[in-house]
């Protein structure tokens, strides 16, 4: 394999894994909490619509991000507002979300389908990128630095903050978080909107980072993988790092089995792109063979918090 | 000043259990109208060609049956597997593979003639169905994996194989290279039941499969088994309910019925298999189960309201131009709305003055 291939296929890896981390990172501080959102892909789709929508009218790809975390914050307060102030059953609030995402994206994207914008430049000078060895280092836009930048900074928050202890209380106990006078909906609401915003700054990178332009359902089941992933890391930053790692690579290796010539390039493409969703399966299966899986969950997950007033 | 609390009711309100999914459209179609206006479209002509157009307009009636028919099978097989908390969101899978299961058989009999074909195609349909969502069940009851998320990337990988069969073995040799199915034979198509309509078979199937599983879920050990499980699962144990026997038959049927339904249209309105043969009606059947809370008979209305919505989605594209994914939109407007309509069934509001609240 030549170098310039392998720089390619890690250059690639990288921006297919980048939106997967940024939602499952999100997703992972909601979960945390104790609260249980399926609608990371509805959200996600909200966050890429926007994203692009910005980007054509305005051209500015930091406010087109900004705007599109603001958007998935939106959407995120509509499950907030049925599942913790009117305890409404996680799992179907979230599903709704989805299925509203999916269509109110659709809705605002009708007839800018074939618009091209221009994806968010790197970050780093391009001098400091010429060489294709720094390229791998300093290469990309500022979405990937800052999915590596959120990985430290969710596991500070979780693991060394005083919110994040608290935050991990109100996931684990609520009863007990509730009667010590920590406000245990307004822990959940203010998670639900972190995971909000980054799952809208994960949309955003599918205008700005992988495909410059809007198509219907773009995320692709992306969002779900990324539910999926927080299970997979067991609740832990880094492990999900890895996991999303994992998964870029999954989707990006059909480029490599074309390009290899070898016998992996009769694989039809239509099995390449079932990989990362059969992928999931088999990683779901894995984990659950190992003990430690289920039990590092936080054990409030997905029930409402109903004090006995 | 006065305040507002709530009060646990002591049993689930029957008025509110019903009422809420009605309140739930009505409210659909009043916010939907100032949304839809507020952020540029034409709100009430949206909100009167997706909502009302489909009653007035008895032409489309025809539609509303054929659309309604998948939603209430598949509807009816969800709303079995959720009344026992078993999460089945892969049902548009079951119904991809139920289809692909009965466009096997049609292909495999194109040469010869009978009347057993169609009925073979539709169990085989079924089995198909049963058979995919098997792969959860199995996975959750072995492996304690969760189910919403295998059943639901399984419904990817099912999609792609379709893109597979249709591009390349199962492709129609005289097809000039289009990606489908040759159109199947005579004897593996549904036939019509109203002459001179498109209204096929698969209706009346619809409200026997509801009707059915009615009966069953209210009469018969294996209704009162699934209901248990799901709101009771202490007690279902400690009665000698088993749980993963419950995950198990929740999948299986619901496979099979969202089988059923893929095996149906794709003999039905289809007439073959095409890539666009997902046409989401398993997704839309969640929405369907919720507004018929649950209850094989209130998924009739469940299907019936949504049916509308499509029909009326249809129109509202060509009459005043509205995309087709706005009926998307209302759709998960009506679930926001009964879910939190939800509230409302297990409690009731109380309005309370300070001072009240200070005694007590």
């Amino acid at each position: 394999m030549s170098t310039d291939l392998l720089i390619a296929i890690i250059v690639t890896v990288v921006g297919a894994s980048t939106p997967i981390l940024i939602a499952a990172l999100g997703e992972l501080v909601v979960e945390k909490s104790g609260v249980l959102n399926l609608g990371v892909e509805g959200m996600m789709l909200i966050g890429a619509i926007t994203a692009f929508l910005v980007t054509f009218f305005t051209g500015n790809h930091y406010l087109a991000i900004l705007v599109a975390a603001a958007a998935g914050v939106a959407s995120s307060l509509i499950f907030g507002f049925l599942t913790l102030s009117l305890s409404a059953n996680q799992t179907a609030t979230g599903l709704a979300l989805t299925i509203f995402g999916t269509g109110f994206s659709a809705l605002a994207g009708q007839g800018y389908s074939a618009r091209p914008v221009t994806l968010l430049g790197p970050l780093f000078p391009a001098e400091l990128a010429s060489h294709p060895i720094w390229r791998v280092l300093f290469g990309y836009s500022a979405l990937v630095y800052f999915a590596f930048a959120l990985v430290i900074g969710v596991w500070w928050f979780l693991k060394r903050s005083r919110a994040g202890l608290i935050l991990r209380a109100v996931g684990e106990n609520d009863l007990s978080a509730h009667s010590i006078g920590y406000s245990v909906i307004g822990v959940r609401y203010m998670a639900v909107m972190f995971g909000g915003a980054m799952a809208g700054i994960a949309g955003a990178c599918f205008p700005l980072l992988l495909t410059p332009q809007w198509a219907e359902r773009m995320t692709g089941g992306r969002g779900w993988i990324a539910v999926a992933l927080v299970v997979f890391a067991s609740w832990k930053p880094f492990r999900l790092l890895a996991g999303a790692y994992l998964f870029g690579l999954v989707m990006t290796m059909e480029l490599y089995a074309k390009a290899s010539g070898g016998p992996l390039s009769a694989i039809p493409a239509e099995l390449w792109a079932a990989m990362p969703y059969l992928a999931t399966v088999v990683v779901l299966v894995l984990i659950s063979i190992r003990r430690d899986a289920s039990t590092n969950a936080p054990a409030c997950l997905g029930k409402p918090f109903l004090p006995a007033n | 000043m006065m305040q507002f609390r709530l009060e646990k009711r002591r049993e689930p309100s029957k008025a509110m259990l019903y009422g809420t999914p009605i309140v739930a459209v009505l409210l659909t179609m009043i916010v939907g109208a100032i949304l839809f206006s507020l952020i540029g479209f034409d709100g009430v002509g949206a909100v009167r060609e997706i909502f009302i157009t489909p009653f007035t307009n008895t032409y489309k009636w025809q539609d509303l049956g054929v659309k309604a028919a998948p939603l209430i099978i598949i509807g009816v097989g969800l709303s079995i597997a959720y009344r026992a908390n078993v999460w089945n969101i892969g049902a548009e899978g079951q119904y991809v593979v139920g289809g692909l299961a009965a466009t096997g058989v049609a292909l495999a009999t194109y040469q010869m003639t009978g009347w057993w074909i169609l009925p073979l195609m539709i169990l085989a349909g079924m089995a198909g169905g049963a058979l995919y969502g098997a792969i959860p069940a199995l996975l959750r009851t072995r492996l304690g994996v969760n189910e919403i998320l295998t059943s639901l990337m399984l419904t990817y990988v099912s999609v792609q194989a379709i893109y597979y069969l249709v591009r390349a073995p199962w492709k129609d040799p005289m097809g000039m290279g289009f990606p489908q199915t040759r159109r199947f034979a005579a004897d593996a198509l549904l036939p019509n039941i109203l002459p001179g309509t498109i209204v096929h078979a698969g209706v009346p199937i619809a409200i026997i499969v509801a009707l059915v599983a009615w009966f069953v879920m209210s009469r018969s050990v294996f209704g009162y088994q699934m209901r248990v499980v799901g709101a009771a699962p202490h007690a279902a144990r400690y009665g000698g309910f088993s749980e993963n026997r419950t995950i198990w038959l929740a999948f299986l049927v619901s496979g099979a019925l969202a089988g059923l339904a893929g095996a149906l249209e794709v003999s039905g309105p289809f007439q073959r298999m095409v890539p666009g043969f997902p046409t989401n009606y398993g997704f839309t059947a969640i929405i369907v189960a919720f507004l018929g809370r649950l209850d094989p008979l209130g998924v009739i209305f469940g299907g019936l309201v949504i049916a509308v919505t499509f029909v009326g989605g249809e129109i509202a594209q060509t009459s005043i131009g509205l995309s087709n994914s706005a009926t998307g939109v209302f759709q998960a407007m009506m679930l926001f709305f009964l879910l939190a309509g939800d509230l409302l069934v297990r409690y009731r509001i109380r309005r309370v003055t300070p001072q009240a609240e200070a005694r007590a």
